[in-house]
């Protein structure tokens, strides 16, 4: 196996761009990922095109479009397909670059994500989402991915002792960070006055699946981000210094959230991220940047726990206490994560590791780049975790 | 009153109960099954009150539970309540088969539970 390096990121501001088709987004974020790897404007620069998109049939009524984005790209002849995992269609697409440059069978490789959700109404892009769940016994139910969370969050409360409070935390920070990452959806920092303590606090944050409010999902966002992938080895003429994959985990758990032993055990990121430590021979505490899939805030929480950067029933203390935050013990979602970046899902995993790559690259302004970070790594949470993938990423020194 | 129109499926090698099907035993892989119907009252796993509706509600709300039956079949209902304030997990409900949502113009049934205190 090769050990593969991302020689170039792409990524465009995430919300609501109503000017962009799909298609759009994911030709520029492409070529910001080429030019990036000084490669946008080779004759053939990629050999394969991977795209993480889940919902284009369903809400753009367009298929295959991979193939429609190579020729776009003028990428031809180049391999092109489209990959649908649900919410961690970004992170299979990364899986899939990886794997083809790793076995020796492609060179380069282009990975984007994408996702358009805001051109249909919240009604529809909210049953969208629910398509994941059990035709049988979930969907006819009404069921979404709030409520899902709000089953979870009510026994990880209970199991946990995690509070609104804590979750408040979560909201709070990453919306802070939001506020400086100029890609992010959502550029406004929150009061804790205004979504908790205030007696009217209910009116800005009214309940959405109970016991989670409106400011503990992530909005419902366009957007798109790309990289490109290359063997390290053949990396000699490149100035920039590179990021490698140094570990990959994924792994999965049952479909419905009732036939878990344990509901509140998410099996399939312990399972995930210990592929990926053993394969990066790296350790929770080696790990100096992190980028949760916080579509919920509970699930920052829960994921930091189970990837083993806390003790189970810390996480919540962690974050109020600030060791998630810049300059605390493993700064999260610096980003804004899902909560401000916005989450356009097939984008998602793709745009996590973007940012990861900024921080190893130390790229970033002050306020959100951790000092000397030198491994990064990534959750991306598909369904209601099950269907995991972890990403751990090292910075390469000479 | 309906009968509860889901099948749960039960191990023939283990007894593990299943709901909803899977081709192998999710404890033992054995592919023998019995089926066997939600039995008796049913104790709430979780629970949740949604306000953002998927295309498809035409209502305020919905309140959404896992629950097991007593024999141990677990299935997800709509619960039949006005607020989540009226339930507390482990708490018994009563399940029955009632539409729970309306799809081109018929009713589509399901499991309603009814809190029993």
């Amino acid at each position: 196996m090769r050990e593969v390096a991302i020689i170039g990121v792409g990524i465009i501001p995430f919300g609501r761009r109503d000017e962009d088709s799909l298609m759009d987004m994911l030709a520029y974020a492409s070529l910001k990922a080429l030019d990036d790897a000084g490669l946008g404007e080779a004759e053939r620069p990629v050999d394969a095109v991977y795209v993480g998109n889940m919902g284009s049939g369903i809400i753009q009524h367009q298929t295959a479009i991979a193939s429609s984005l190579v020729d776009r790209l003028s990428l031809l002849p180049a391999a092109a397909e489209t990959v649908e995992n649900g919410p961690a269609s970004g992170g299979s697409a990364v899986k899939n670059g990886l794997l083809a440059v790793a076995s020796g069978y492609y060179d380069t490789v282009l990975v984007v994500g994408g996702e358009k959700m805001r051109e249909v109404t919240g009604w529809r892009a909210t049953d969208f989402v629910a398509t994941m769940t059990h035709p049988q016994s979930e969907y006819p139910y009404g069921i979404t991915l709030p409520g899902l969370a709000g089953m979870f969050t009510r026994l990880y409360m209970e199991k946990y002792g995690v509070t609104r409070e804590h979750l408040v935390y979560v909201a709070l920070k990453n919306q802070a960070m939001g506020t400086l990452n100029p890609y992010a959806h959502v550029e406004m920092a929150l009061s804790r006055e205004g979504i908790f303590e205030s007696p009217h606090a209910i009116v800005n944050n009214p309940p959405i699946a109970d016991p989670l409010h409106l400011y503990d999902a992530c909005p419902v966002s366009d957007g798109a981000a790309a990289l490109v992938l290359c063997p390290l080895e053949m990396l000699k003429k490149v100035n920039k210094l590179p990021v490698v994959i140094a570990g990959f985990g994924q792994a999965t758990d049952t479909h419905t959230l009732q036939e878990r032993e344990d509901p509140t055990d998410l099996k399939a990121v312990t399972l995930a991220a210990r592929q990926a430590f053993e394969r990066a021979k790296l350790k929770p505490s080696d790990i100096h940047v992190a980028e949760l899939h916080d579509a919920f805030t509970i699930l920052e929480i829960a994921e930091s726990e189970h990837i083993g950067f806390f003790k189970k029933g810390e996480g919540g203390k962690a974050v109020a206490a600030g060791k998630t935050s810049l300059g605390g013990q493993i700064p999260i979602n610096m980003s804004g994560g899902l909560k401000a970046r916005g989450h356009p899902v097939g984008a998602t995993g793709v745009a996590q590791i973007v940012d990861i790559v900024f921080q190893l690259r130390h790229e970033l302004s002050k306020e959100r780049q951790v000092k000397n970070a030198k491994n990064g790594l990534t959750i991306n949470f598909g369904g209601f975790g099950n269907n995991v993938l972890v990403f751990i990423l090292r910075r390469v020194e000479s | 009153m309906k009968e509860i129109a889901i099948n749960a499926y039960r191990c023939k090698k283990c007894g593990k109960v299943h709901y909803p099907y899977h081709d192998r035993c999710m404890a033992c892989k054995g592919r023998d099954f019995d089926t066997l119907k939600p039995q008796g009252k049913a104790k709430l796993i979780s629970y949740t009150q949604i306000f953002n509706l998927p295309w498809g509600f035409d209502q305020r709300f919905l309140i959404i539970a896992v629950a097991e039956f007593e024999n141990g079949v677990k299935a997800m209902g709509q619960v039949k309540a006005s607020s989540v304030d009226e339930l507390k997990i482990g708490m018994d409900v009563k399940a029955s088969w009632e539409p729970v949502r309306v799809q081109y113009g018929e009713h589509v049934y399901g499991i309603m539970y009814t809190p029993m205190e």
